[in-house]
C-alpha cells in the first residue's frame, strides 16, 4: 500500500525555484514504471557512452543502475514488518527511492557512542538519473537523497532509535554521506564487498533537522 | 492499529528484559518489537535454508547458530 506521508520543498537547479513534491511510504506500478521506463534507458543510454569515453561507473554516479527495485518492491510488500520503502515524486515523475530494514542482523550499531544499538538500516536508496550532476551536463532536481535520508532519521527517532541510521556506500556516494550528511566513516567492510560503513550517530541525528544558522 | 497483550515473565525473564531496555535506551514494547524482527529475521534465512554463523572477535571460532 502506497500512503502519502507529506509535501516537501525539492529545489529545481534550471528554474532556482522549489517545487512541491510528495513523499510517500510505500510503492506502486507507476513508480517501478517510470523506473524501467524512463530511468534504466537514461542510465544505459550514459553507460555505453561512458564506455567510449573511458569513463567508470564511479565517475559518472552511474554504480547503482543495476539494481532491480521490481524485486525490492516484493521484499518490502511481503515484509513490512522488517523493510519499509519510501519513494519521492515531483513533476509528475518518481524522484529518489529508498529501501531501509527495521530489524535484523544489519540493524546493530557499530559506532563507537552507541554499539550495539538499535538503528535503521538503509539498504538501498538511489535517485533518479537525471538528478545526478556527474551523469546528465544539467540536472534538475536538488535535494532528494537528503529527503529520503531525513525520512530515515525520522523513522528511526518513531521507532525509539535516536535517529540512528546505518548503510554501506558506493564509492560514488561516500562524499555525500560523509560531508553532505554529517555520517562518521566506519571504514571497509570486507564482509560486504569491500564497501565502506556509515553511520549517523544519536548526537549527530539529534542536530540533523536544524539548519546552521539555528546552530 | 495497535493490539494489547500481557506477558507473563520470570523475575529473571523481566530482569533480563529490563537491563536489556535501559541498556539499549528502548521501551519494553520497542525492545519486544525489535527482538521480534531480529528472530523472524534470522529464522526466514535458516528456513531458506541459509547458513547463520557468528564468528568470534579475532576470527579464531566460528558457529553455526541454530533456531529453535
Amino acid at each position: 500500500m502506497k500512503m502519502l506521508l507529506r509535501a516537501v520543498p525539492l529545489k529545481n537547479r534550471l528554474s532556482d525555484k522549489f517545487e512541491e513534491a510528495s513523499l510517500f511510504q510505500g510503492i506502486d506500478a507507476d513508480n517501478l514504471a517510470h523506473i524501467e521506463g524512463r530511468w534504466r534507458p537514461m542510465f544505459e543510454q550514459r553507460k555505453l557512452h561512458a564506455k567510449t569515453t573511458g569513463e567508470s561507473l564511479s565517475e559518472i554516479n552511474a554504480e547503482d543502475a543495476h539494481w532491480q527495485w521490481g524485486k525490492k518492491m516484493i521484499a518490502a510488500v511481503q515484509d513490512p514488518f522488517i523493510f519499509d520503502i519510501f519513494v519521492l515524486e515531483c513533476a509528475g515523475n518518481t524522484q529518489a527511492i529508498m529501501l531501509v530494514r527495521k530489524g535484523g542482523e544489519k540493524c546493530f550499531s557499530r559506532h563507537p557512542d552507541h554499539l550495539r544499538a538499535p538503528l535503521i538500516y538503509v539498504d538501498f536508496l538511489s535517485t533518479a538519473p537525471w538528478n545526478r550532476p556527474k551523469l546528465v551536463s544539467e540536472p534538475v532536481y536538488k535535494g532528494g537523497g537528503r529527503i529520503l535520508i531525513s525520512t530515515a532519521v525520522s523513522l528511526s527517532l518513531n521507532e525509539e532509535m535516536q535517529g540512528r541510521i546505518g548503510l554501506h556506500s558506493l564509492p560514488g556516494a561516500e562524499e555525500f554521506y560523509l560531508n553532505q550528511i554529517g555520517m562518521t566513516d566506519l571504514g571497509k567492510d570486507s564482509d560486504y564487498g569491500g564497501l565502506r560503513y556509515f553511520e549517523l550517530s544519536a548526537p549527530k541525528a539529534a542536530n540533523f533537522f536544524i539548519l546552521p544558522q539555528q546552530q | 492499529m495497535k493490539r494489547t497483550m500481557t506477558l507473563n515473565l520470570t523475575d529473571a525473564e523481566m530482569s533480563v528484559l529490563e537491563v536489556l531496555c535501559e541498556e539499549k535506551g528502548l521501551s519494553k514494547t520497542a525492545l519486544v518489537r525489535q527482538a521480534l524482527r531480529l528472530y523472524k529475521s534470522v529464522d526466514e534465512r535458516l528456513a531458506r535454508g541459509d547458513k547463520v554463523f557468528v564468528e568470534s572477535a579475532n576470527k579464531t571460532e566460528k558457529a553455526e547458530l541454530m533456531v529453535l
